[in-house]
């Protein structure tokens, strides 16, 4: 197989689902009537509900969508083959995924832009909404669990990636001030400081600086045995916690803090947007490289691995070092954690909020919005075909199947996207020496982009869930400290692939069909199983691990049966509606 | 006749080059700054919404005498008036916040 050809693959699975089989559904079921006048014409305030271009709403709704989600979830996928993963991202978003972004933004557009928390407690019940929001909270949690745990790693495991991203964020400040103090051309802004943010990668890579790094911050002991191989070590701060894990992560939580806190055209949104240039020139630099490279698919790499997704059934795992044989979890059956972990790549239930209060309200007429929420959706599905490519490819050519387990087992997840792409942009004449650190700097920027955003929301949560109970929530500060401790707890104490795989079916869960509610549950609870055995069977584990685990176990368990109420309400609601019976107030 | 034709094809298939790059310059457009504008718009609405309240506060039933100064005003905000207390008594929960990429 070639890469070409996968590629291929997607191209008719758009042609067909969003050309075919979307346009049928969407004419019988949908049917959009451009009469019937959408809230963004009905309540045109110039905020909130205005009437915008289906091009500029596309481009919106595809920022809004795709993050990080669709660029790690096939690479983990890969561990039960890239076949799986493959059929699951085409099958996934051509049956369900597009169908679930475009239907919210319907709903959203027929019930005058109300937002989910709205709808659900109109025709729900009031404790739906209730449930919706401390669900959404949790889900929150896990997110930054997740994604703190990349960026945390990929920041203290390669010394060229820290300082490109501290100057990227220097200089999205400095473009915000340039955009907003000085009012000065966003043209000649968005030129200059991507060129600075370019030179800022390109200085992270030099030599010395990774060496002050390495040495001075991360404190690297290195120890070199009598057969001359050496080994690096760090010290530890407490629990199984090293220096580097510690000082990065903590770095992570005050860039956190401070996109949580100051105004948004302060710190979020003009680092958000250089950061937006360095991710697409990064994706379309891959995708050319990627055709005028269009390799074959390496022999070793298995198409289908085995059904329990362990890598060392499938892989010679003696090459790996033995200490990092327990990051090898084999994360459990094809189903469901497969369906999960792909995450956005192929279903999302974040993308209905995002649906619901956001395109729905801007929406010009109600034709535009298959072309949005359907073709957006298409288009994160080709995303993550190519990050599926990006291991398969990217890494299996270079490194062989077993270069891709090896860095699974040092926890390099973004390292195989990173790897991956440079390999991709080598062929177009970028040399790795600047594309490895480059596609780290890239997840590691879309990570951030997203934590601190995370962050504000779970601040206006506590403060709406607690404020009027302990008025201290309210205070901005307060309510921030308390969202990055939890976060801390999870990203210093919790495993990653378990948070992965709890995020993914959180996300899916929002999204519920019967056949996903079923998946996510059956998810939910074997993770939940899998993290409580792992932190009871396994002998002298740190205390920071069994605090960490048993937390997620929690949450994990407080989802299945807000899910389960959920659905009984659901279904009471849909009995009641059937039967014409008026919605409770 | 032919060159007629090759310059009619010629000019459709240049208006709809056209037609694409303005459409893709669309997508970049919704894609980065559009964001922005849409974040600033919101914040000179939340500083309009409570300049109002705070002068017009009664047309909502909030207690304030309005003052002399108000009625000199009133011109000014009445063409926005069935917006803002639409956005003012509109019901938000934390969903409300989700227009924004996390995942």
């Amino acid at each position: 197989m070639n890469a070409i050809v996968v590629l291929l693959i997607g191209g008719v699975a758009i042609a067909l689902g969003y050309g075919w089989y979307a346009k049928t559904i969407n004419r019988s079921v949908i049917q959009p009537d451009d009469k019937k006048a959408t809230p963004a014409k009905m309540y045109m305030d110039g905020v909130d509900f205005t009437p915008a271009n289906r091009n500029v709403l596309f481009g919106y709704q595809f920022k809004s969508i795709a993050a990080l989600g669709p660029i790690t979830g096939p690479i983990v996928a890969v561990q039960w083959g890239w076949l799986p993963a493959l059929l699951w991202i085409i099958l996934g978003t051509f049956f369900i995924g597009w169908v679930q972004d475009y239907s919210s933004i319907m709903l959203g557009v027929r019930e005058e832009g109300q937002t989910f928390g709205a709808l659900s407690y109109r025709f729900i019940s009031p404790r739906a909404r209730s449930i919706l929001l401390t669900f959404i909270y949790f889900y929150l949690l896990l997110i930054m669990a997740a994604f703190g745990k990349i960026v945390g790693y990929d920041l203290m495991t390669n010394p060229a990636v820290p300082l490109g991203v501290l100057l990227v964020i220097g200089v999205g400040l400095l473009a915000g001030q340039m955009t907003y103090k000085w009012k000065m051309d966003i043209i000649l802004v968005s030129v200059l400081t991507v060129v600075l943010a370019f030179v800022g990668i390109w200085l992270s890579t030099l030599t010395p600086v990774k060496g002050f790094f390495n040495n001075v911050i991360n404190g690297a002991i290195v120890t070199t045995a009598a057969d001359g191989t050496s080994t690096t070590t760090y010290a530890t701060v407490f629990g199984s916690v090293t220096q580097p894990q510690f000082i990065w992560s903590l770095v992570v939580l005050v860039i956190c803090y401070f996109g949580a806190v100051l105004p948004i055209w302060r710190w979020a949104q003009p680092i958000n947007y250089v950061a937006f240039w360095i991710v697409f020139l990064g994706i379309l630099a891959g995708t050319i490289g990627l055709l005028v490279w269009h390799p074959a698919f390496p022999t070793d790499f298995p198409a289908f691995t085995n059904w329990g997704g362990n890598l060392c059934a499938a892989a010679d795992c003696s090459k790996v070092d033995p200490k990092l044989l327990p990051n090898l979890l084999a994360l459990g059956p094809l189903w469901p954690i497969l369906f999960v972990t792909i995450a956005c790549g192929a279903i999302s239930g974040w993308h209905s909020l995002v649906s619901s209060s956001g395109t729905a309200r801007q929406l010009e007429k109600e034709s535009d919005g298959l072309y949005v929420g359907g073709g957006a959706m298409f288009l994160e599905m080709f995303l993550a075909v190519l990050s599926l490519l990006t291991a398969v490819v990217g890494v299996g050519v270079t490194k062989g199947f077993v270069g891709y387990v090896n860095m699974i087992a040092q926890a390099k997840n973004a390292g195989v996207f990173a790897v991956g792409l440079s390999e991709m942009m080598a062929k177009i004449g970028i040399p790795t020496s600047f594309g490895l650190p480059y596609g780290s700097v890239f997840l590691t920027l879309m990570g951030l982009t997203i934590m601190y955003l995370v962050v504000r929301f779970m601040r206006v949560a506590s403060a709406e869930f607690m404020g009027d109970r302990v008025p201290l929530f309210k205070n901005t500060t307060f309510g921030t400290i308390i969202a990055l401790l939890l976060s801390a707890l999870l990203i210093y104490t919790g495993f990653w692939a378990r948070i992965w795989v709890l995020f993914g079916a959180a996300n899916q869960l929002m999204a519920s069909f019967i056949f996903m509610f079923v998946t996510t549950v059956a998810a939910l609870l074997m993770t939940a199983y899998n993290v409580f055995k792992q932190v009871l069977t396994t002998p002298n584990l740190p205390i920071d691990k069994v605090i960490g685990n048993w937390l997620a176990g929690l949450i994990a368990i407080y989802l299945v049966i807000a899910a389960l109420i959920l659905a009984w309400d659901a279904f009471k609601a849909f009995q009641r509606l059937r039967v014409g019976e008026p919605v409770k107030a | 006749m032919l060159t007629v034709k090759y310059l009619d094809s010629f000019r459709t298939l240049s208006h709809r080059l056209r037609c694409l790059i303005r459409a893709f310059g669309a997508m970049i457009y919704g894609a980065t700054v559009y964001e922005m504008v849409r974040d600033l718009r919101k914040e000179r609405a939340q500083r309009e919404r409570l300049f109002v309240l705070a002068i017009f506060g009664d047309l909502l039933g909030v207690p304030i005498l309005p003052p002399y100064y108000a009625l000199r005003l009133l011109p000014y905000v009445v063409p926005d008036i069935t917006g803002w207390r639409r956005s003012m008594l509109r019901e938000r929960d934390l969903t409300d916040l989700c227009d924004q990429e996390i995942t």
